[in-house]
């Protein structure tokens, strides 16, 4: 398992454990849950969805997704803390993703996409350097590196990758998938 | 290339969102049918997490919990086979199931005969033991990385939405239910409604649900499509299989 996670040091099994309260309907559970994560769970949707009323959107629907869906959550397929993060990641990328539908399009301004690429750098580098993941970003290819953290800290499709790195989308493609190929082997 | 190659790469791009269409489908399949799939999506997430952990924690604005909290009433908790209820919440589900989602309605070509059941009647219907089986499943997707909606179909025509995802229209707009019975009959509407939680959808009078008939969920002007065919994006979608039994 891995030893350097960040705080909050608590969050697994603290989390599991208000999640089985959850699941039983016990709204003062998911108060505590909201009152311990909700700070970092806007954060976590608004590196994705850029704007603050959007994120804040993303994590009300989540909490209502996670009281909904407390008794499907499976402590033997991974951590409480991570099964809410994946909630919330989801939902803002299905916003992002889903952008026309939901006029969420306000055309990028080059600035904005020049903050996420800063909001990606600063997410790596506040890794911790002994953690596994830091250890094995740090063996790839920057060019793969900058790639693989656009997508998953800022949210973006390949398309926006290779706009924003002025890339042929199959190279990109490419950079991602052998990127994360390399981590996996690298981290196993 | 080899299988687990193949594998991490659609592991890899999973947990990083980048996935869509065919790619999306198959590893949402393999996290559900294959235990060692899942694991390796779970323990990559795992590791990704860590990025997570170093978004500093920002305000959160007043009233953000007071708005989740009004909702919670009107969400139905699912429950799996390992989660008893309690008779007490049993009885408080039922009692929260009710008219709010009732929406207006737009009688399309086929309305003479649709009708969305509401209130009472149809609220302890569908949490009544024993009720009939549907004759088709269908899981509806989304463009993004989950499921987000079961529809039951039932050889009385009636049709039961489960949602998965909170859905909700924006204002001004309805999510209106469609079916495609066959391509000569085309689409036709089994109901529309406004926000999420359970819903039961009397449709109109249709042959037996099929094995692979499209099921989808549009956004479209309240009160519904005007031209009684879908015009707006699609929200949801996914083809019926008959449940084994």
């Amino acid at each position: 398992m891995d030893m350097h996670k960040s705080p909050p040091a608590d969050g697994k099994d603290g989390a599991a454990a208000l999640l089985e309260r959850i699941a039983r309907g016990d709204k003062i559970a998911l108060a505590q849950l909201f009152e311990r994560e909700a700070g970092q769970l806007i954060a976590i949707a608004r590196r994705i969805v850029y704007r603050q009323d959007l994120a804040e959107e993303v994590v009300q629907d989540a909490f209502v997704a996670i009281w909904q869906r407390a008794s499907l959550f499976d402590a033997s397929r991974g951590t409480a803390r991570g099964w809410i993060i994946t909630i919330v990641r989801n939902r803002a990328l299905n916003l992002v993703r889903d952008g026309k539908r939901l006029d969420f399009v306000d055309g990028e301004s080059l600035a904005e996409l020049g903050d996420r690429h800063a909001v990606t750098e600063a997410a790596y580098g506040a890794l911790p350097e002994r953690h596994t993941l830091r250890r094995c970003l740090d063996q790839l290819d920057p060019v793969k590196r900058n790639s693989i953290l656009l997508c998953y800290v800022a949210g973006m499709s390949h398309g926006e990758v290779a706009a924003k790195l002025d890339a042929p989308l199959g190279t990109v493609k490419a950079w991602i998938r052998r990127g994360v190929i390399a981590l996996q082997e690298c981290m196993a | 290339m080899s299988r687990s190659e193949d594998w991490q790469g659609l592991a890899g791009g999973y947990v990083l969102g980048v996935l869509e269409g065919a790619e999306l489908a198959q590893a949402e399949r393999l996290i559900g049918a294959d235990p060692e799939f899942a694991g390796m999506v779970a323990e990559l997430a795992d590791r990704f997490n860590a990025l997570d952990d170093t978004a500093p924690p920002e305000p959160v604005p007043e009233g953000l919990w007071s708005a989740i909290e009004g909702r919670l009433d009107a969400t139905v908790q699912l429950t799996t086979p390992g989660v008893v209820p309690s008779r007490v919440s049993r009885l408080t589900e039922r009692r929260k199931l009710p008219m709010p989602m009732v929406p207006a309605l737009r009688w399309g070509l086929m309305a003479a005969s649709l009708v969305l059941a509401a209130g009472l009647g149809y609220a302890t219907a569908f949490v009544t033991q024993g009720r009939p089986e549907p004759v088709v499943v269908a899981v509806l997707l989304g463009d993004g990385a989950s499921p987000g909606a079961i529809v039951e179909a039932y050889a009385d025509d009636s049709v039961r939405l489960v949602p998965l995802d909170p859905l909700s229209a924006p204002e001004g707009q309805i999510l209106q239910v469609w079916t495609l019975p066959d391509a000569e009959t085309g689409p036709v509407s089994l109901g529309t409604f406004s926000q999420g939680g359970q819903l039961r959808l009397a449709g109109p009078d249709l042959p037996t649900p099929q094995q692979d008939q499209l099921y989808e969920i549009t956004l479209e002007p309240a009160p519904g499509s005007p031209t009684g065919r879908p015009t707006g994006p699609i929200v949801l979608k996914g083809f019926a299989k008959a449940p084994l039994l």
